[in-house]
C-alpha cells in the first residue's frame, strides 16, 4: 500500500488567481482605511479654544454686546451668557469662543437662595454663580425655563437643571449636572479663578477632563 | 431610424425585456413612482442650488448689512450664500421646492413601504428588495438631515451640534467617529465642506445606486399582482405596458405632482433662514427636527437621565435614545421578511384583513412612532398645561405601551367585524342561490 500524492510542478491556476485576488483585496482594503485616517484633521489647541482659565474676565456673549465686560449690576435671575476673555501669546485680549462649549451661564439670586451642593466659596458672595451653559446631553445651549422663573431648560430635548442647587439635573435626559465655574469679583469685573469644578460637556469622565486641563496647563507653562 | 438604432442597440430586445413591462393598474402602486419622481426633482433643483451655494463656514462680510469698518457684520459664507440665493429671482422658490420635495419623498416612501407591508409584497421572492428599500429609507433620511445643515443658519447650527453630540455619544469610539465624520472638533473649519460633500456627492450617489438596484430587481421579479388579476387571468401577468400606456400616466402624474409641489412652495414658506439668523449663542426655543425624525426626538425627551461606565466607555441616555432605540426599530423593520416562512413565491397582493396579526402589528408599530412623535412635543404639552413637568414622562411612557397595545386589539376587533360581515354576505348569497334553484 503506497500512498502516492501527485506533486504539481507548478502552482495551479486557480490557486494563483485566488492568492492574487486575496493580496490585492488586502492591499486595497488597507489603503482605503488610510483614507479614513485623513478624514479626521489634527486638532490644535489654540488660545481661543482653551477652556475658561484662571484670570479670564467674563464678557457678554450676546450678539449686540459681545466682548463688553459683564458688570455685577447687570445680573439677575435671568440667565446672562458670557464668554471667557483672556490673553493670547502677544498679550492681546482674545475671546475664547473658538470652542462653543466655553459658553458660561451667569445668574444672580438673592443671598441664601443658592444652596448646597453648589460650591458657595467660588461664587461671588453666595449671590452670583457661573455654570457651563452647554447641556451635558447633546451639547445644546441651555436657556431659562419658559415655565418656571429661576430654572434652566435646554430647548433641544427639554433637559432641566436647577441653577440654585449646583445645576443638578431635575428633569429630562441629561446624564450629569452642568459644571460650576469658580469666579470672583475683581473691581468691576467678574474673573475666573480656575477650571470648571467638574467635567463639562464633551468630557464624559472626570479623568478625561483632568487630563485635558493638565494638557492646557502644560501648553501655557 | 428605428432599424438603424435596432441594428446597433438591439432596441427590439430592450423593448421585449423592459419597455413592455406590465404595470399593475391600481393607484397604490403609484407611491413608489412618486418617490422616484421626488428624487429626480430633488436632483434637478439640487444642481441649480449647488450652482449658487458656497460650501464654506469661514466668515465673510454680510453684503446685505455690512456693519461698519470697525465692527464689520461677519457671517458664515454658507449662510451668506443662502441669503443671496433667497435674493435671486426664483431663488427662494427653488429652495422651497427642494425642501418640500424632500419632505414628500420621505412621506411617499413611508406610504410606499406601508403598502408593501400590509399587502405582504415583501414576501418571497421580494425580500432583497424590501431590504434595499429599507436602506433607501435610511439614506433618504440621512440626505435630508445633511440638507438642513447646509444653509448654516442658527437652526442648522443647533441641529448639527445635536448630530455631532449623538455621534460622539457612542461608547469608546464616539469622539473619534464624530470628529472623523464632521472634520474635527465641533464646529471645525471644514465642517460645511464636509457635510456638503456628503449631501451632494456621497449620499445622492448611494441613493441613485440603490434606486437602480431597486428598479432592476422590480423589473426582474415583476410587480405583485393586484387581487383583480386573479379573477381576470389566473397566474398571468395583468397590467398596462410601460411604453404606450404606463408612460403617459407616469408623465401626467409627474407634471401634476410637480405642479402641486410648485403650488405648495409658492404659498407655504419653508425654513426661513433670515428668521433663524446666523449661528449664535442664543438657542432656538422649541427647536424640532422634521416630522420623520420627531419620534427619535420624542424618545430623547422622555428617556430618563442615566449614565453608566463600562470598561472605560460611557453609555448614556443620549446613546440609548438616539442610537440604540432607533437601531432596534430599524432592525425590526429589516426583520419583517424573515418572519414569513412561506416557501411559495407570492404572486398576488394579499388582503390585509386576511392577515390580522401582521396588520395589527404594523398598526401598533406606527402607533408607537406616533406616541413618540407626540412626546417630541413634551415642552409644548407642559406649557399648554395638558401635562406637568412631574407627570409628563410617566404619562408618555404609559402611553408608549398602552396605545400600541390598544390599537393592536382594536385592529383585531375591526378585522373580526369585517370578516363576520363578509361571511354573512356569503351566507345571504348562498341562500339566494338556493332559493332560486
Amino acid at each position: 500500500m503506497t500512498r502516492y500524492k501527485r506533486q504539481d510542478p507548478e502552482m495551479s491556476r486557480r490557486r494563483f488567481i485566488n492568492m492574487a485576488m486575496g493580496t490585492t483585496a488586502a492591499v486595497g482594503g488597507v489603503s482605503l482605511l488610510s483614507v479614513l485616517g485623513a478624514a479626521n484633521p489634527v486638532f490644535r489647541l489654540t488660545r481661543d479654544k482653551m477652556p475658561p482659565l484662571k484670570g479670564d474676565i467674563l464678557v457678554h456673549a450676546s450678539n449686540n454686546k459681545e466682548g463688553q465686560p459683564i458688570l455685577l449690576s447687570e445680573l439677575n435671575e435671568q440667565l446672562v451668557r458670557a464668554w471667557p476673555m483672556g490673553k493670547n501669546e502677544n498679550g492681546e485680549n482674545v475671546i475664547r469662543k473658538g470652542d462653543p462649549n466655553n459658553l458660561v451661564a451667569l445668574y444672580r439670586f438673592p443671598r441664601g437662595q443658592i444652596i448646597q451642593p453648589t460650591n458657595l466659596e467660588v461664587t461671588i458672595d453666595g449671590e452670583v454663580v457661573a455654570y457651563s451653559d452647554i447641556c451635558t446631553h447633546a451639547g445644546c445651549t441651555v436657556a431659562d425655563s419658559d415655565t418656571r422663573a429661576g430654572a434652566m431648560k435646554c430647548p433641544c430635548h427639554s433637559g432641566e437643571y436647577d441653577p440654585k442647587r449646583a445645576a443638578i439635573v431635575v428633569g429630562g435626559p441629561p446624564p450629569r449636572k452642568l459644571a460650576q465655574l469658580p469666579i470672583a469679583q475683581q473691581g468691576q469685573n467678574i474673573v475666573v479663578t480656575g477650571f470648571f469644578l467638574t467635567n463639562p460637556y464633551g468630557y464624559s469622565t472626570e479623568e478625561e477632563w483632568e487630563s485635558f486641563t493638565k494638557e492646557v496647563e502644560e501648553q501655557l507653562a | 431610424m428605428n432599424q438603424w438604432l435596432d441594428e446597433r442597440l438591439h432596441i427590439s430586445r430592450l423593448n421585449d425585456k423592459f419597455l413592455r413591462k406590465a404595470f399593475p393598474v391600481h393607484h397604490s402602486f403609484f407611491l413608489g413612482e412618486i418617490t422616484l419622481f421626488s428624487l429626480i426633482i430633488l436632483i434637478l433643483t439640487g444642481i441649480l442650488l449647488a450652482l449658487s451655494y458656497e460650501p464654506s463656514n469661514s466668515l465673510v462680510v454680510n453684503s446685505f448689512d455690512p456693519g461698519t469698518t470697525d465692527a464689520p457684520n461677519l457671517i458664515p459664507a454658507a449662510y451668506h450664500s443662502a441669503l443671496k440665493i433667497n435674493a435671486q429671482p426664483f431663488g427662494d422658490m427653488l429652495r422651497r421646492i427642494h425642501h418640500w420635495t424632500a419632505n414628500i419623498m420621505v412621506a411617499a416612501s413611508v406610504l410606499h413601504m406601508m403598502r408593501i407591508y400590509f399587502t405582504g409584497a415583501f414576501k418571497k421572492p421580494r425580500e432583497i428588495n424590501w431590504w434595499i428599500g429599507m436602506l433607501l429609507l435610511i439614506f433618504t433620511a440621512l440626505t435630508a438631515v445633511t440638507g438642513y445643515v447646509l444653509p448654516y443658519d442658527n437652526y442648522a447650527y443647533n441641529t448639527l451640534q445635536v448630530i455631532y453630540g449623538i455621534a460622539g455619544s457612542i461608547p469608546w469610539v464616539g469622539e473619534w467617529v464624530a470628529q472623523a465624520a464632521f472634520a474635527g472638533k465641533f464646529p471645525g473649519d471644514g465642517i460645511i465642506p464636509r457635510v456638503y460633500g456628503y449631501h451632494i456627492m456621497l449620499l445622492p450617489g448611494i441613493l441613485l445606486a440603490l434606486t437602480g438596484a431597486h428598479m432592476l430587481l422590480m423589473i426582474k421579479q415583476k410587480h405583485t399582482q393586484p387581487q383583480y388579476a386573479k379573477r381576470v387571468a389566473y397566474k398571468k401577468i395583468v397590467g398596462v405596458p410601460l411604453m404606450g400606456q404606463q408612460t403617459p400616466i407616469m408623465l401626467l402624474l409627474t407634471f401634476a405632482f410637480a405642479g402641486i409641489i410648485v403650488l405648495f412652495s409658492a404659498f407655504i414658506p419653508v425654513h426661513p433662514v433670515e428668521y433663524f439668523g446666523p449661528p449664535s449663542t442664543t438657542p432656538i426655543n422649541n427647536i424640532k427636527p422634521d416630522w420623520y425624525l420627531l419620534w427619535v426626538f420624542g424618545v430623547l425627551a422622555i428617556i430618563p437621565s442615566f449614565e453608566f461606565h463600562l470598561l472605560g466607555g460611557v453609555i448614556g441616555s443620549e446613546f440609548m435614545g438616539a442610537i440604540v432605540v432607533p437601531t432596534l426599530a430599524i432592525l425590526a423593520m429589516f426583520a419583517v421578511p424573515m418572519l414569513d416562512r412561506s416557501k411559495e413565491n407570492l404572486y398576488y397582493a394579499e388582503n390585509p384583513t386576511n392577515y390580522p396579526v401582521r396588520l395589527g402589528a404594523g398598526v401598533a408599530f406606527m402607533a408607537l412612532l406616533v406616541v413618540w412623535s407626540v412626546a417630541g412635543y413634551k415642552p409644548e404639552l407642559i406649557s399648554a398645561g395638558i401635562l406637568t413637568t412631574a407627570n409628563a414622562n410617566t404619562v408618555l411612557w404609559i402611553a408608549s405601551f398602552l396605545v400600541p397595545a390598544l390599537s393592536y386589539f382594536a385592529v383585531q376587533a375591526i378585522v373580526r367585524g369585517i370578516r363576520s360581515l363578509r361571511e354573512s354576505d356569503a351566507r345571504d348569497r348562498a341562500n339566494f342561490q338556493a332559493a332560486d334553484d
